[in-house]
């Protein structure tokens, strides 16, 4: 899209050939005496005994799930625990050269990369730092327990803290790492750089994207890795975050300091295993997984495989592509071989490999081959390494004890106290901006091209005799979007906004028109069409502290990002037990004209998912309130827009939308017209038509109509609500969703409980058909129309004189459909 | 001195009643065997007469009130005789009860209330709300909203006495007494929640007419018994249910309850209303021990004197009922839910039939209408039943 970029017909079709420099493959081959001019004694041992501790962890966590007890204690552990005992090397390799402002993100398989990451910054960090993050976390509750009778050093203390930390989270202990809310698969702490760990397999494939993003646009020292198995790279958000990493942009087009590649390696922890498929042979083709990196970009993404077998050939891998990294030639690929003696699982019985297999890689098996090199490499003795061994079971076994020590390590009161989970799930905060400092710019506002038009503009849409203005002259639905934008641009230096055609085109819907001129392209710039990685960096940028805006066009489009907006967004808030903040505001247009993948308003689908905050503004006053509220919150909002009512007016609001800023609360809908006979409660652009039957419910019945838009879906107020059918006895609820399933179905049945007494009859739900959206031509028949308001109030509540019906809204068609499905 | 005459109690599950006239004025003199008051229950009306002389002290209730049974409902003695001791203390007995127990008695009429919308009635919650607290019977509004629900709109009609549609007033409005409101709902909830199918056939009636004729010739001998056609008929067909157990039963739920004995239902044509006293344990009688059974309990339901208890549909397991004595040639009566079925008894019709030898003469036949629920019986077993019915009036013993 850029203009900078010719793009040549002539040297694009003069012939030639791609040509791939080799790929590396487990090139490291120093021994322990020639290593020795790099690393001391202590070092030895510390790679000796950090592996230790992951094993003898892991070792632990199997015989609970297995035999139920460890140290001849009986303990039952229900949840899932996914061990990696054979990856030490892998894991201890990744995090030895890791700062403590380098983040880690893992998979379900992540226990190991925890502990590695923790403890590398333990070694890293000061006794003062060490004493300050203990104390802080969660006022210093996880430090009490372990200090208790400890009389160690502050490292040794440290060291009991993120172990328990990390197994009472496992054990969903209130006083873990998350409070327990995370669990095995997602136990992560921020202050040692251990970032969340994901579930969903590739979850961490486009977060992370989003984390070294964050680190890149707010100029933060560190990288980011992506600790990823080889099976996720078969995974859409791990193509998409990939993808999204290596856009030519970063070298392109982003100007001064911000030119050049993301700080993010993707390193492939790779096992051979996806579940019971092997990678290698039968469930992907690349063989070498290294091998993917020749096919992204120019540089091959820096692609490697290493031996993960061995800890310092990680750790020297790691050496080096960190200093690509600080080159700015990011991001790197590192396909880091290892094996997973226990199975997916301890329920898995390794069916799908072989006796023979398992035995060949024991052979081979990081801790015992490392220690045979230190002793004959003269760094260490047996009775050297047998006292490291006794002394992580010690920490092992101590830790066991007090992370399942009920009075301990209690699990979270829900009876005692039942809100205390619901009290996470959102963070509820009001805040100008992430971080201080003055944001980047291009131009004043006044001197913005866009601002200056706006200004011209008629911000009510009708004059003093009520005659309205021209389109072109009435301030839109899409300056309001605009305005609260552009002001938070202003506002908050952490603030950026992609998608896939934010810059330069300014939006399809011309939302963003006049940004580009305002926004360095780090702060405002397109993104490849991934609505999965669109959204899964943006949860990456956010959890690291900046706010965000990304938008995927098309509300057809959510479920190309389902996993991102249904398992992501809406789950990392109260998984982190609130440590985590997730400033997103998710544009989302609903579309018409476009058939039937590009007219379906999915409202109800984000609704129904706990932890998403959702507004549908459908008037230029609410649009630029309601987008001011969000980008001053904290918590995730999807915010829907319609490509009805880009245009609209503002019809309502008649002191006109105010050039100042202002905030309308999340979660208040508004009555739009005032009446007295019947309510119609409408959601988005829903409400103009609901406006149209107003009107002939008015000339031709003398009936009179109160209408409420909702304007948000999640939080919901029903205060004005009931007061409103306490008035008129009846109710009828209206949106573009297709009826089946429709959120307001949930709000229909919440009206009949609250105001049931005071019914006159049902509250009826007007929604679209249950079919597929069809062409611009027929949608009269498919979106509801004034008239099926007025056939439906006709039908089922109040019979109107005279009226003829015209669309079937009675019980026998109702019961019909629902028997047919549609 | 002076003596209160007190709410009977009609039957076990009998807790109040509703009185609804008082024959005599306070001060008015009042003899024994005078009526005092009349009042019902939900299934039956009744009179009070005096059993002593007096004059009438005070009246405690008014027409209308709901009195508990067993409470003084007025107080009869001396002319001048001090009655404010016993008031005082009838006030004390009610003001006795603990607090919980009025708030549950109020909760219980109100429950009530309610109940009395007649199944099937559509109302609005908010109509409903409207009417019970303008204290509108739910029965005199007409619904104009969906499929005939009563909406708030038909609810201010009535309130505002504004219903154009009704102006000329050419009918004098009169509220359902407490029985017919029973009759009403029952018989519109049998024929809303039953199959029901009516199949007619007619019995030979020349035995019965020439039983009735020798009994009527014994009419001064001792130990006379005036045993009639409908008597003759019930003892058919108690003699037919005998045969055919399914049809002396009830359809609960999904369960059919087959009697071992017979109740049997007799409808009775009183002034307050139609009245289905049941006669138990019918098939342990003679004859005659019938007739004089079915005469004695039909006066008391005339007279209002009858035990409520046995107007419950349940306590029958079949019913008769005759409307032959008014010419009726055919109807199609209905069931008392859960009972599976209902005889209608016809007037005999002369019919051509061959009386022996081909010879065609005019015999008498008495017309049978059997009303069964299909969902119970099917219609082969009913037509058996009912030709068993006639066989066994034409065959009678006495």
């Amino acid at each position: 899209m850029p203009k900078c970029q010719f793009l040549d017909p002539v040297e694009l079709r003069k012939a030639g050939k791609l040509e791939f420099k080799p790929i590396p493959v487990n090139q490291y081959s120093k021994t322990i005496k020639e290593e020795k001019e790099n690393y001391s004694k202590d070092d030895f041992l510390r790679i000796y005994y950090d592996m230790l501790v992951i094993r003898e962890f892991e070792t632990m966590l199997n015989l609970i799930k297995t035999t139920g007890k460890y140290s001849d204690i009986e303990y039952n552990h229900p949840g899932p625990a996914h061990l990696s005992i054979g990856q030490e090397a892998a894991a201890v390799g990744m995090a030895y050269n890791l700062d403590v402002d380098d983040f880690i993100f893992g998979s379900h398989r992540s226990h190991g990369e925890i502990l590695a990451k923790g403890l590398s910054a333990i070694h890293k960090l000061d006794d003062n730092s060490l004493k300050k993050i203990m104390e802080e976390y969660f006022g210093g509750d996880i430090e009490t327990i372990v200090a208790d009778g400890f009389n160690g050093s502050v490292k040794e203390m440290a060291r009991r803290f993120l172990v328990y930390g990390t197994l009472a989270e496992i054990f969903a202990r209130s006083t873990g790492f998350n409070r327990g809310l995370g669990g095995s698969m997602h136990a992560f702490f921020t202050p040692f750089g251990v970032y969340p760990n994901n579930a969903i397999v590739g979850g961490s494939g486009d977060i992370s994207v989003g984390a070294a993003l964050f680190k890149k646009v707010n100029r933060k020292p560190g990288i980011v890795v992506a600790n990823i198995g080889d099976a996720s790279m078969a995974c859409g958000p791990v193509w998409e975050g990939i993808s999204f990493a290596t856009m030519d942009q970063f070298t392109e087009l982003w100007e001064g300091d911000m030119k050049g590649g993301l700080p993010l390696i993707i390193n492939i922890m790779n096992n051979h295993y996806g579940m019971g498929g092997q990678t290698n042979g039968e469930t992907m083709g690349y063989g070498i997984a290294a091998r993917i990196g020749a096919g992204v970009n120019k540089d091959q993404m820096h692609a490697e495989r290493i031996d993960g077998m061995n800890p310092l050939a990680v750790i020297d891998a790691y050496k080096r592509k960190k200093q690509v990294i600080s080159e700015k030639r990011g991001p790197v690929l590192l396909d880091v071989m290892t094996y997973r003696y226990s199975g997916h699982s301890p329920s898995d019985a390794s069916s799908y490999r072989s006796r023979e297999e398992m035995e060949a890689w024991e052979k081979h098996d990081c801790i015992k081959i490392y220690r045979t090199n230190l002793i004959e490499g003269g760094m260490s003795t047996e009775k050297e390494m047998d006292a490291i061994e006794e002394k992580t079971k010690g920490l092992i076994s101590e830790m066991f004890s007090l992370a399942i020590n009920d009075e301990i390590s209690p699990r979270m009161d829900l009876i005692k106290t039942p809100g205390i989970i619901g009290e996470m799930m959102f963070s509820d905060r009001s805040v100008d901006a992430m971080e201080p400092g003055e944001p980047e710019v291009l131009m004043t506002l006044e001197d913005n091209p866009r601002f200056q038009q706006i200004a011209r503009k008629e911000r009510f849409a009708f004059d003093k005799d009520g005659k309205p203005y021209s389109k072109m002259k009435q301030y839109q639905l899409r300056d309001g979007i605009f305005e609260a934008i552009i002001d938070r641009f202003y506002k908050d230096p952490t603030l950026i906004a992609y998608g896939e055609e934010n810059r330069d085109w300014g939006g399809a819907f011309a939302v963003y028109r006049g940004l580009t001129e305002a926004l360095p392209y780090n702060r405002l710039f397109n993104s490849p069409i991934s609505e999965g990685a669109i959204v899964g960096t943006a949860i990456g940028y956010a959890m690291c502290g900046g706010r965000v805006i990304p938008e995927i066009m098309y509300c057809d489009f959510l479920g190309r990002s389902g996993d991102e907006v249904f398992n992501q967004l809406p789950k990392w808030q109260a998984m982190s037990g609130n440590m985590i903040k997730m400033p997103v505001v998710l544009r989302v247009s609903v579309g018409s004209k476009y058939g039937a993948q590009h007219s379906q308003d999915w409202t109800s689908l984000v609704a129904h998912i706990p932890g998403l905050k959702v507004v549908f503004p459908a008037t230029p006053y609410d649009a630029k309130g309601l987008m001011n509220s969000a980008l001053q919150g904290t918590d995730p909002v999807v915010y829907f827009e319609s490509q009805r009512i880009y245009d609209i007016g503002e019809q309502f609001h008649k002191e006109g939308v105010p050039e100042e800023y202002y905030e309308i609360p999340l979660g208040e809908p508004d009555i739009k017209r005032y009446g007295d006979d019947i309510t119609i409660l409408s959601i988005g652009a829903a409400l103009y038509i609901a406006i149209e039957a107003a009107d002939i419910l008015k000339k031709k019945y003398s009936i009179s109509t109160e209408i409420i838009d909702a304007r948000s879906l999640v939080p919901f107020n029903y205060d004005i609500v009931l007061e409103s059918v306490k008035k008129t006895g009846r109710i009828l609820l209206v949106s573009d969703a297709s009826a089946r399933g429709s959120f307001l179905n949930d709000m229909a049945r919440n009206i009949t409980e609250l105001a049931f007494d005071y019914l006159d009859a049902p509250p009826v739900v007007v929604g679209s058909r249950n079919w597929i959206t069809p062409a611009y031509e027929l949608e009269d028949d498919f979106f509801p129309q004034p008239g099926w308001i007025v056939d439906a109030i006709h039908t089922r509540m109040l019979p109107l004189d005279d009226h003829v019906v015209e669309v079937d809204f009675t019980e026998e068609e109702q019961l019909k459909r629902s028997r047919e499905g549609i | 001195m002076a003596t209160s005459i007190i709410m009977p109690r009609q039957g076990q599950s009998v807790e109040s009643c509703i009185i609804t006239k008082l024959y005599i004025s306070e001060g008015e003199k009042v003899s024994k065997g005078d009526l005092i008051f009349s009042y019902e229950t939900d299934k039956a009306s009744f009179e009070e007469e005096s059993e002593i002389d007096g004059v009438l002290l005070k009246w405690l209730y008014d027409e209308g009130d709901e009195v508990p049974v067993l409470e003084t409902v007025c107080i009869v003695g001396e002319e001048g005789e001090e009655v404010k001791e016993m008031i005082v203390a009838s006030d004390n007995k009610e003001v006795e009860p603990k607090p919980e127990a009025v708030e549950s008695k109020k909760s219980a009429l109100k429950a009530e209330i309610v109940n009395s919308i007649p199944e099937g009635t559509r109302i609005s919650p908010r109509a409903r709300r409207m009417a019970e607290d303008n204290r509108i019977e739910i029965t005199k509004i007409a619904g104009t909203g969906p499929s005939g629900r009563i909406i708030v709109r038909d609810v201010e009609v009535v309130l505002t006495g504004g219903d154009d549609r009704h102006t000329e007033a050419s009918y004098s409005v009169e509220p359902l007494t407490n029985i017919r409101k029973i009759i009403a709902r029952s018989m519109y909830s049998s024929l809303q929640n039953s199959a029901q199918v009516t199949h007619h056939l007619g019995a030979d009636a020349r035995r019965m007419l020439s039983l009735r004729k020798e009994i009527k010739e014994k009419k001064d001998q001792p130990g006379y018994v005036n045993v009639t056609i409908n008597d003759m008929v019930c003892f058919a067909v108690i003699k037919a249910l005998q045969k055919f157990p399914r049809v002396n039963s009830h359809l609960v739920g999904e369960e059919m309850h087959l009697f071992n004995i017979v109740n049997l239902g007799l409808a009775v044509d009183t002034d307050r209303g139609l009245m289905v006293p049941a006669i138990t344990e019918v098939d342990k009688l003679s004859i005659q021990q019938f007739s004089e059974k079915a005469g004695k309990i039909s006066g008391e339901c005339r007279k209002g004197s009858v035990d409520p208890d046995i107007l419950a549909p349940e306590s029958a397991s079949f019913t008769v009922s005759n409307l032959g004595n008014y010419g009726v040639e055919m109807f199609t009566p209905v069931i008392n839910l859960p009972q599976v079925a209902i005889l209608g008894v016809n007037t005999i019709l002369l019919r051509p039939a061959d009386t022996g030898d081909g010879v065609i003469g005019f015999v008498p036949y008495i017309g049978l209408s059997i009303t069964y629920d299909h969902r119970a019986i099917d219609g082969g077993e009913a037509t058996r039943f009912l030709k068993q019915v006639a066989i066994e009036i034409e065959t009678l013993e006495i």
